[in-house]
């Protein structure tokens, strides 16, 4: 356990613990961060963060932000974060499947830009749940 | 005409419980309101001062409660925030030479401004929704001489009564939202995503917000600050061109110091270039890094001004329950002695009526 990572959200830290792998959902694709990773910084997409603690991997739904990895320290801030312990399965899938709706019917720009928001959120917080069953 | 000047002088006594101003002359109005009143109407209104006496003092406690709990909110906040900052103050440095062009930076001629405007949700609190709305109306007016449309987006109950009342701002008004009673991530990402969009369909130019900033316990002030576009140096500027670097910042504390509370504001720590060691990789384009800090800072910030709105709410309660409960004390001391006068002054009328008739006899 190397890695001190700490996930902030502006109502305060969310998760402040030790990992040993974690797995970034950045702007360009999925990204794997080790033990003795060079400085680096990132921004993060609206998506799942995976923290690997032992064998143990614990998914958080991240609603975008940015990630500063330096000296075995991954510093994590975004709007919100989400785990498993405080999402219900039901109504995610349900806010998941309106999302998609609401995408595809959207007509201005105004709509399709807050759809896709939406959706980004809706989907991050889907594959969470998803995480858990497989 | 009696009956009359009774009412009006019992109903200048009710507003009397709840403004802030010590008046001079509240021993003759007490006399005023209980000039014909006989003893058991001054005892009434002694018991129904008292009530209103523990209904303000009670309003005190729970406001001072709550202002805590604001601050528990921001102080909660600032890890996020101080991290941010650091960040963003330590990209700029390395991006000085080259141009920002994210969309939330972008500065275009403007046509419409959307403006914000942060009230409380109930009343009861002196003035200080008076002077949101007010100062909001003048800012209303002032951008509609010059040409520009402006939108409202309205924050708080009280905000959003007073101009669905006023049938001018009819076509202005757009979404509503409560204040609600501690102002989260949730609430502030929705007003967020909303302006944001807004913004970047172009249909406002410009997002400007009017809410109390929290100077003290005893002082507030209402600013007008722009939200969008934001400065790519992550700067918050108020409508006059004075901006206050993001760096320093000032957080507010409120601590108790012999027993009373007092407000204590420093700034936050300044972010150190020297964190950003020279080897740091930009894992995209720098220009794609600064688009993703750029909305959490206006996040950030607009959660801060919802919490900093909450806390001068609960001030502004306070105080204003404070002087409710003083003016009651004193109503309350004055309306017992006028109590006591009566009740001695016809314990002497049946004495000397007893001595009388006992004389003649």
């Amino acid at each position: 356990m190397v890695l001190q990572v700490s996930v902030m959200t502006p109502d305060g830290i969310f998760w402040d613990n030790k990992a040993e792998e974690v797995i970034l959902p950045t702007n360009t694709g999925q990204m794997g961060v080790l033990a003795n990773h060079a400085p680096l910084i990132t921004a993060l997409d609206v998506g799942v963060t995976l923290i690997r603690t032992d064998k143990k991997w614990t998914p958080l739904a991240v609603m975008g932000g940015f990630a500063l990895v330096k000296q075995n320290q991954i510093t994590i801030l975004v709007n919100g974060a989400e785990s498993a312990d405080t999402l219900q399965s039901e109504k995610v899938e349900a806010s998941f499947e309106e999302a998609k709706n609401q995408l595809e019917n959207a007509e201005s720009e105004k709509q399709r830009v807050d759809a896709l928001f939406q959706f980004k959120r809706a989907r991050a917080r889907y594959q969470v749940i998803k995480q858990l069953v497989n | 005409m009696e009956a009359l000047s009774g009412t009006r002088a019992s109903f200048a006594g009710a507003t009397h419980a709840f403004t802030a101003r010590k008046l001079p002359g509240t021993c003759r109005r007490i006399s005023l309101q209980v000039r014909n009143a006989g003893t058991r109407e001054i005892r009434d209104r002694i018991s129904s001062v008292k009530n209103t006496q523990k209904i303000t003092e009670a309003m005190k406690l729970v406001a001072a409660a709550k202002v805590r709990r604001a601050q528990d909110a921001v102080v909660r906040g600032r890890p996020f925030a101080e991290n941010l900052v650091k960040v963003l103050y330590g990209v700029n440095q390395r991006l000085r030479v080259e141009d920002i062009d994210s969309p939330l930076v972008e500065n275009r001629p403007v046509k419409t401004v959307l403006l914000l405007c942060v009230t409380g949700d109930r009343g009861l609190c002196g003035g200080y929704n008076a002077i949101v709305i007010k100062k909001t109306e003048a800012r209303y007016n002032e951008l509609t001489k010059l040409g520009v449309k402006v939108r409202l987006l309205l924050i708080g109950k009280k905000g959003s009564a007073a101009f669905k009342r006023r049938p001018n701002y009819k076509n202005a008004i757009g979404n509503v939202y409560d204040m609600g009673q501690a102002p989260s991530v949730k609430e502030a990402q929705v007003v967020a995503d909303e302006i944001f969009s807004d913004f970047v369909s172009q249909e406002v130019d410009k997002v400007e917000i009017i809410y109390t900033k929290f100077v003290s316990l005893i002082a507030s002030e209402p600013v007008v600050q722009t939200l969008l576009p934001l400065s790519p140096i992550g700067e918050v500027c108020d409508v006059d061109g004075n901006c206050v670097d993001a760096a320093e910042d000032e957080v507010f504390k409120l601590t108790t110091r012999e027993g009373q509370l007092v407000v204590e504001s420093e700034k936050t720590a300044k972010a150190d270039p020297s964190d950003f060691e020279a080897g740091l990789i930009f894992e995209q384009d720098p220009v794609q890094i600064v688009d993703a800090l750029l909305p959490l800072y206006l996040n950030s910030t607009l959660l801060r001004s919802l919490q900093e709105a909450l806390a001068s709410e609960l001030a502004a309660r306070m105080n204003a329950m404070s002087s409710a409960s003083d003016n009651a004390a004193e109503l309350r001391k004055g309306l017992n002695q006028v109590y006591n006068r009566k009740r001695q002054a016809k314990i002497t009328t049946e004495l000397s009526e007893i001595v009388a008739g006992a004389s003649s006899v």
